[in-house]
């Protein structure tokens, strides 16, 4: 379980205190409007975020003291999630661990399938479309061993029909593998395709 | 003196001769256009080895300035058995070292007219700084340094702070002026061409039409005459008369072989290598009865002017400050 | 990122340096009994040539910088010039070019035998003043253009859309618009150039002709090897070393120089020009290529005067085998160095820790403002009370050029390595990426730039010859010290033919580098 305790962030002037619990393998979603602080509690759950008060606990066990690369978080952000110089394939084989060369290459083939990528593999991020470079990086943050997934805006730049199958998609491979999802949206048809739990920040 | 080098450039070309193990090594801190092809070191060194069953090893540093501070850096440690190519000028800072031994020599085998005694410091070449000018471009030459002060003709010296002729120069105007070479710097500076590091530099400039008069040595006319066929190069004789350099080996105390390191001083002032020298080094020999090419009977003899080494070393470096300032204005 | 062993290495790198320059210092104030000497500072002589170390340098950077501007303004007015992309790549190769090549390129045209000394009338004299200071322009000058013109191209095309909706004169377009852009750029540059030209060293040497023109560096090393004489050396190093410093400190809190930045070939809205004016520009631009080419063309007409045989007599083979090997050993060393010490700046820099980046960037750099001439004095004489010259030569020749490279690949590679951080810090760390795959990520990324920094590294460590006078034994030579001996004993012929091949070189990297730039 993933509890959020008396948690508070602050940025200057700009402060704000959260409370919640997600279950494990449930998938959350978090609206509100801009400025609530949806991003920063993303960022402050997977270490780019100071803390003021409060913790953040992972089935027990307080996450504050762990550095960011010994989290059990894999984070989708609004942007640079693809290094540009990297083709999309090198891209995706960063930060996963499979237990060989063949399951990760079908784990991939597989997932690409789903999201309609396969055709872009060999290219470089820059020939991609926003829409097309958003459903490569969501590939990677799912597939990757990490318990807790966090995405901020993951279908921003997609199509109504591109929208559909990746949320499709989100859920059936964060089901299958019991992940927490916490996943912030503006759109309501996401909360209805994927939420085990909507919260809304004022 | 470095004449010789004008020939080549072949101190960069130069192999290192391959030391023979069973040999002793006796090493010489010398300047670098002795050892050029065409300077008198090779030519020596073959006269030498072939009876001392030794490998004389040269190490060329850039003038004799070079090597008294080497000399002074490296202090005890100096890998040196003897050095070669300092002059009077500098005689008593090399002594002040109290590295230097004596040369065992018996002077009386040098011309009289040197009246050598010293028992440290061994001649083996000497000469008259001069001004050397073209005679196919200048027909009536100065016949005085205040003159030549005075003029606006071109000239070209060397620094005094690296190069034995600049160090010559700075001897000379002090012999001459007196209290007044501040002044005569000054005068000197608004028709100077350049002031060069070493001898070599001045005078290829001037040699490719840079100057009226180059400081050099009253020996230059004869490299020309010999080596080049040209005779319209001659040294300006000065009423007041020149400072000479008389060029010095001596022996090191940290030898470890002083005895093959005398053998070596006695050898430079036999009649061998004293004919060897005038027409490598162009400078003149330091003994009597050495037979020269006629040419050599031709050069200005000029009366000689100057200061005592123990007065040089003294009131070198105020007169270098006094000639730095003067010459910066 | 947070690979703490990288940031370990990276201080080591950073602590190494500043050994060498420790090192250097200690030589130094062991054969020197006293210490300073106060006496260097009541000196007239000293105070002379500090005037006119400072005259010099501010000449020779007002000179740059005024005769840069119209130069830029031709090349940005005009954006199809003919040749143009070729004389942005010459300005970086003048201003990378070995020193040696330009003065005898300078004395084969304006010296004592010079083509054009003959229509300069009986008085002229290339030695002094008025010869350093053509060849401070000749070497800085490009670069302004440089300067000047990638600041100008970054004058929005909204800007210009404006101007002409607005009717501006040509004075108005000046006072709005290039003016307020070129005014920062302007004295960065001008500040940058009088540094080089203070610190300058061959040029002020081969063509200061005496004590009336002599700057500090050069008094710095005549202390030493002329006058033997340690402590005035060495107040005479801190002199510089406080001058140049607080130049240095000034100029660092103006923007870096982005002169070698790639030239970003947008298409840009411009004012339309007058026919007149076109002229003018034109002509200006081709009066640059004849001032900036004539130098070296000088060199050409050399080639004809020297017999065939001599040029197999020249043995150019091996200088130019020692120059490049020591040149790659160098630079190499100082790209790499450059890399493991921007470790710990980057950490500093992530972690907000604004002073402790800022103090390892200037230990970083502190080469930039420390005569090469004392570091390599004190080494020297280092190795001379130890006796050990013949063997270690070459070791400390690499050793303290690499020492003075570092700043130089710092400069190149820092941008590009900030930017990687600010745009895929977090996604590092997100994806925990160990240290090898961390560097198979990094490296692909800063190809380009480390090509950049090898190729400008290379060019300015084969250019050295102040390092190589000191060590140098006689059977060794590089090409610049062989071109330098040539020339000094006015021996042209040799000198330019060996200056052109150095030049063909040269112009080849930098045509490499431009591309890289480019690309």
């Amino acid at each position: 379980m993933l509890v959020i305790q008396n948690l508070v962030l602050r940025r200057g002037s700009w402060q704000r205190r959260y409370d919640l619990q997600a279950e494990s393998a449930a998938i959350m979603t978090i609206q509100g409007r801009s400025g609530a602080g949806k991003s920063a509690l993303l960022a402050a759950i997977a270490g780019f975020e100071p803390v003021a008060a409060g913790d953040i606990q992972w089935q027990g066990q307080s996450l504050l003291s762990l550095p960011i690369e010994q989290r059990p978080v894999s984070m989708l952000f609004q942007e640079h999630n693809l290094f540009e110089h990297l083709s999309v394939a090198q891209n995706l084989k960063l930060g996963l661990k499979f237990a060989s060369e063949a399951t990760q290459q079908t784990a991939l083939q597989q997932a690409a399938e789903a999201l309609e990528i396969t055709a872009y593999l060999r290219k470089m991020p820059q020939e991609l479309s926003g829409g097309q470079r958003q459903r490569v990086a969501l590939l990677r943050t799912i597939l990757r061993p990490e318990p807790i997934i966090l995405l901020d805006e993951p279908f921003a730049e997609l199509d109504a029909y591109t929208r559909e199958i990746a949320a499709q998609w989100v859920r059936a491979t964060a089901k299958a593998a019991h992940k927490t999802v916490l996943l912030v949206t503006h759109q309501n048809e996401d909360v209805e395709r994927l939420a085990d739990h909507n919260v809304i920040f004022e | 003196m470095k004449l010789s080098l004008f020939l080549s450039l072949s101190v960069f070309l130069a192999v290192n001769p391959v030391h023979a193990a069973d040999k002793p090594v006796l090493t010489v801190y010398t300047y670098d256009s002795f050892v050029a092809e065409w300077g008198s070191g090779p030519k020596l060194e073959a006269a030498f080895e072939k009876n001392c069953h030794c490998d004389l090893k040269f190490v060329a540093v850039e003038d004799g300035v070079s090597i008294l501070n080497r000399l002074k850096i490296e202090a005890d440690k100096t890998k040196a058995d003897l050095i070669l190519g300092i002059d009077d000028g500098l005689m008593e800072e090399a002594r002040a070292t109290q590295l230097i031994a004596e040369h065992g020599q018996a002077v009386d085998k040098l011309s009289s007219h040197l009246q050598w005694e010293d028992k440290s410091f061994l001649p083996y070449d000497y000469g008259y700084f001069a001004f050397i000018y073209d005679r196919n471009k200048l027909a009536k030459p100065a016949s005085s340094l205040k003159e030549l002060v005075e003029s606006d003709a071109k000239i070209i010296y060397q620094d005094p702070r690296t190069s034995t002729p600049g160090q010559g120069l700075m001897l000379w105007v002090k012999s001459v002026y007196g209290d007044q070479a501040a002044e005569a710097w000054q005068q000197l500076a608004k028709h100077t061409v350049t002031v060069t590091k070493g001898w070599w530099e001045a005078y290829s400039m001037f040699l490719e039409g840079g100057a009226d008069y180059v400081l050099s040595y009253n020996t230059s006319p004869a490299y020309h005459v010999i080596s080049d066929k040209k005779d319209q190069y001659q040294a300006a004789a000065f009423s007041e008369g020149h400072v000479a350099q008389i060029e010095l080996a001596a022996l090191l105390k940290t030898s470890t072989q002083p005895e093959l390191g005398k053998q070596f001083l006695s050898f430079l002032i036999t009649p061998e290598a004293q004919a060897l020298i005038p027409v490598t080094n162009w400078m003149l020999p330091v003994i009597e009865g050495v037979e020269l090419p006629p040419i050599f009977s031709q050069l200005i003899q000029p009366q000689r002017i100057g200061f005592a080494p123990n007065e040089i070393a003294e009131k070198r470096a105020d007169w270098i400050k006094e000639w730095r300032s003067a010459a910066a204005k | 990122m947070a690979q703490r062993s990288s940031q370990v290495i990276g201080y080591l790198a950073l602590i190494s340096l500043l050994l060498i320059t420790t090192w250097a210092f200690y030589g130094l104030s062991r054969v020197g009994e006293d210490g300073l000497s106060v006496a260097v500072f009541t000196d007239p002589y000293i105070h002379s040539l500090l005037l006119f170390s400072l005259k010099q340098a501010a000449l020779s950077a007002t000179g740059a910088v005024v005769l840069a501007l119209p130069v830029a303004r031709a090349l940005y007015y005009l954006p199809k010039l003919v040749g143009k992309q070729l004389f942005l790549a010459f300005c970086l190769l003048c201003f990378v070019l070995p020193t040696l090549i330009l003065i005898t390129g300078l004395v084969a045209l304006l010296g004592q035998a010079g083509w054009l000394t003959p229509y300069l009338g009986e008085s002229w004299n290339l030695y002094g003043l008025q010869g350093i200071l053509l060849a401070h322009l000749f070497l800085n000058m490009p670069f302004a253009i440089r300067a000047f013109y990638l600041q100008l191209q970054s004058i929005p095309a909204s800007s210009w859309q404006l101007a002409r909706q607005l009717k501006l004169k040509t004075w108005q377009h000046w006072a709005l618009l290039e003016w307020p852009q070129l005014r920062g750029r302007l004295l960065t540059v001008w500040a940058f150039v009088f540094v080089l030209c203070f610190n300058s060293f061959a040029v002020v040497l081969s063509l200061g002709g005496g004590p009336q023109a002599t700057t500090l560096e050069v008094a710095i090393y005549q202390a030493l090897k002329y006058d033997f004489n340690i402590p005035e050396a060495l107040s005479l190093a801190w002199l510089q070393l406080l001058i140049t410093g607080s130049l240095f400190l000034l100029m660092t809190r103006f923007s870096a120089s982005a002169w070698l930045s790639a030239d970003t070939a947008r298409t840009q809205f411009l004012p339309r020009l007058t026919a007149y004016s076109r002229l003018i520009h034109q002509w200006i631009y081709g009066l640059a290529w004849l001032v900036l080419l004539a130098p070296l063309l000088a060199l050409l007409p050399n080639l004809w005067q020297i017999q065939v045989e001599r040029l197999a007599e020249l043995a150019i083979l091996k200088p130019v085998l020692t120059s490049l090997t020591l040149g790659v050993v160098a630079a190499g060393l100082a790209v790499l160095l450059a890399l493991m010490i921007l470790t710990p700046i980057r950490l500093a820099r992530l972690a907000g820790q604004d002073k402790q980046q800022w103090l390892l960037e200037t230990l970083a750099n502190h080469s930039l403002i420390l005569p090469a001439m004392v570091v390599s004095v004190g080494l020297y004489v280092w190795l001379l009370t130890q006796g050990r010259l013949e063997r270690w030569g070459w070791f400390f020749i690499v050793l303290i050029n690499t020492l003075i490279l570092v700043p130089f690949a710092l400069q190149q590679l820092k941008p590009r390595l900030f930017q990687f951080d600010d745009q895929y810090q977090r996604l590092t760390q997100q994806l925990k990426l160990n240290s090898c795959t961390y560097w198979q990520v990094l490296l692909p990324w800063l190809k380009r730039d480390l090509q950049a920094a090898l190729v400008l590294t290379l060019l300015l460590a084969m250019g050295d010859v102040a390092i190589f006078s000191i060590f140098a034994k006689d059977e060794w030579s590089s090409l610049p010290w062989l071109i330098y001996t040539y020339a000094s004993s006015y021996r042209i012929p040799e000198a330019s033919v060996l200056s052109l091949l150095f030049l063909l070189i040269c112009g080849g990297l930098v045509v490499w580098l431009e591309r890289i730039k480019n690309h």
